[in-house]
């Protein structure tokens, strides 16, 4: 009985907010939508199209694992900005940047390594300036890719460090709004270093050609997906870096003065945790895993540019804010819903406006659980 | 301002742990605390008693180095230690119970108590044994969260918490707060087992008859001085004390 009239109670308190009720429908109206077309049904009432048509199974499932694929980087950049937020109590909107200098850290040293195993004959300046186009594929030198995401890591590591040294650290205890504003300035002052280097110019850097690089195929209902080496090494990176989260946050003895700093950080002084480092560890691993993100990206998307970090900050903050701010396993579970809904969207609506459909879906669960999915500030 | 003043003049013992002498401190350019006087003897059971803003809390706060220390002399085990901040202070074996916010509600119950045993290299499992000796509920809860255990199973993760290092003085500040009536009793009965093991305690409490019923010698504070101090007995029987600050 107290459950039924717990039940209705909700119901009725949804009901309160219009929104909920709008969203709820829209939500039930698209996944009819995409029933009907999967069936190739089409609805015309007097020549206007109000539901299905057709869309191939295939082309689901493509768009389903390539949302996986950018769901499980923007959960792997999350877990950093997610921990910084929790244990430095400011959301850093240099966190997009760091993933740009490690994929451009990462690439040059991935170039530098492919120019000795690859027997490239440019000059070193152009390969270092990634000038060359589509030069690294990991079928043909494995040791360029590794060398770069352990580089990019190092590299996003010691600039994050640096820049709390010189940037956050001095400004410590003056509150999440300055630290914030600080950090568009870190991001702007980052991202403009990059362009003075490498140019504004975009550029490919990885070689996908089909004879060189293998790639399974999977055969679905009305055609194939086919998942290349590049998608599955990102993949496997990124799920190995998120069990090590894990590990360390559950196991580890800082790992576990991490998450009691996010938990109550004036008690964590009081019992003898030594704070400035488990900050830096902080910095260190959210660095890490960002430069980390930055490089493994770029292996799948084969283009870099020097804004790719930012524009995707705004997916890594809506995942982050999707699980709960503060939450790592938020993160990742947020970052792993708006990576797929944006491009399920694609089903719909066109590339451009893939961005909407991921911050749709943020309000949407927001309406329902507005501390996140994840709830609270914990690094747990 | 009082003629009463005793501790003033009072005789160092010679088995003093905690001794302060004419303690100046506060927080920013607040003074709270102005020449404060406290002992702790080794294995004592002190309490500090006093009117709301007496300065309780923060003479404890400043015992362990979270206060802004202007002035005067705290000695630990004879080492001075004023104005030391609280990362030192733990080493030299205070521990320190908050009033509030005392838990780290997203960690599990020895998570915690692994917590509290942070600055040593590996995890002293006969202390976890001991703290679980004081509250056997935690062991029974030693997986669950602790921000979902109930207030007077908090408190008891609190202090196991600061028993962790085995202090030779616990400051305890306020810890029936917030607990239903029952367990207030419970709670006290504990804190006697603790300082029966030969742990000192000081602490502050709102509780003040049944804590000075209990200490071996209570102070009274106020508005940042000392007023009284003698065996708790001896303050429960004084007229002056019951009508001022005990309700008669």
């Amino acid at each position: 009985m107290g459950v039924t009239d717990n039940t209705t109670g909700r119901i009725r308190g949804y009901a309160a907010r219009p929104a909920v009720v709008l969203l709820a429908f829209a939500l039930g109206y698209l996944l009819v939508d995409l029933a009907a077309k999967l069936a190739g049904i089409s609805v015309d009432p007097l020549g206007v199209h109000v539901l299905g048509g057709y869309v191939r199974v295939s082309s689901v499932v493509k768009y389903l694992f390539n949302g996986l694929i950018l769901g499980l980087i923007i959960g792997l950049a999350g877990v950093g900005l997610s921990m910084t937020y929790s244990i430095l109590s400011f959301a850093n909107f240099a966190h997009g940047d760091y993933l740009t200098v490690g994929a451009f850290s990462g690439w040059a040293a991935s170039y530098v390594v492919a120019l000795f195993t690859l027997g490239l004959a440019e000059p070193f300046g152009e390969i270092f300036l990634l000038n060359v186009p589509s030069v690294v594929s990991i079928a043909t030198s494995p040791a360029a890719v590794v060398v770069g995401l352990i580089v990019a890591a190092t590299a996003s590591v010691a600039l994050v460090l640096l820049l709390d040294r010189l940037v956050y650290k001095p400004m410590r205890g003056r509150g999440g709004i300055p630290l914030l504003i600080a950090s568009i300035g870190v991001a702007l002052a980052l991202r403009y270093t990059i362009v003075f280097v490498w140019s504004t110019n975009t550029r490919g850097v990885t070689a996908v050609g089909v004879e060189s690089l293998p790639a399974y195929t999977l055969y679905v209902v009305d055609g194939s997906y086919s998942i290349n080496l590049h998608e599955f090494t990102m993949i496997v990176a990124a799920v190995a870096l998120m069990i090590g989260v894990h590990v360390l946050l559950q196991f580890t003895k800082l790992g576990k003065a991490m998450r009691a700093m996010a938990d109550n950080k004036a008690l964590a002084q009081v019992t003898g945790i030594p704070t400035e480092r488990v900050i830096r560890a902080t910095w260190i691993i959210g660095g890490g895993l960002a430069g980390m993100a930055g490089f493994l990206i770029i292996l799948k998307r084969g283009v870099l540019s020097y804004n790719f970090g930012w524009r995707l900050l705004l997916f890594i903050f809506s995942g982050v804010i999707l699980g709960g701010i503060g939450s790592v396993y938020g993160a990742i579970g947020g970052g792993i819903i708006i990576g797929i809904a944006s491009r399920m969207a694609l089903i719909w609506i066109p590339s451009g406006f893939a961005r909407v459909a991921a911050f749709s879906v943020m309000i949407l669960v927001l309406l329902f659980r507005p501390a996140g999915l994840f709830g609270g500030v914990t690094t747990a | 301002m009082s003629a009463e003043t005793e501790s003033r003049h009072a005789v160092t013992r010679n088995d003093g742990i905690l001794e302060v002498r004419d303690l100046d401190a506060g927080y920013g350019d607040l003074r709270i605390l102005d020449d404060v006087d406290l002992d702790v003897s080794s294995g004592e059971y002190v309490t500090i008693v006093g009117p709301n803003g007496a300065g309780k809390s923060t003479l404890m706060k400043s015992v362990f180095g979270l206060t802004n220390y202007m002035g005067g002399t705290v000695r630990f085990d004879g080492e001075d230690i004023a104005g030391e901040n609280p990362e030192d202070i733990i080493h030299k074996g205070i521990g320190y119970v908050p009033q509030n916010e005392n838990i780290f509600g997203q960690l599990s119950v020895r998570e915690n108590l692994e917590m509290g045993a942070y600055i040593l290299d590996s995890v002293p499992e006969d202390r976890i044994e001991a703290v679980y000796g004081y509250f056997p509920i935690l062991e029974e809860r030693t997986g669950q969260l602790v921000g979902s255990m109930s207030g007077g199973q908090q408190q008891m993760v609190a202090m196991g918490r600061a028993l962790m290092l085995d202090p030779d003085l616990l400051m305890l500040d306020e810890p029936s707060a917030g607990l239903a009536p029952d367990l207030v009793e419970e709670m006290f009965d504990r804190i006697d087992r603790i300082n029966g093991s030969g742990t000192a305690v000081l602490m502050v409490e709102q509780n003040a008859k049944e804590a000075l019923r209990r200490c071996d010698r209570g102070y009274v504070l106020v508005q940042g001085r000392n007023r009284y101090m003698d065996d708790g007995d001896a303050l429960l029987d004084d007229e002056q004390v019951r009508q001022d600050f005990l309700g008669g």
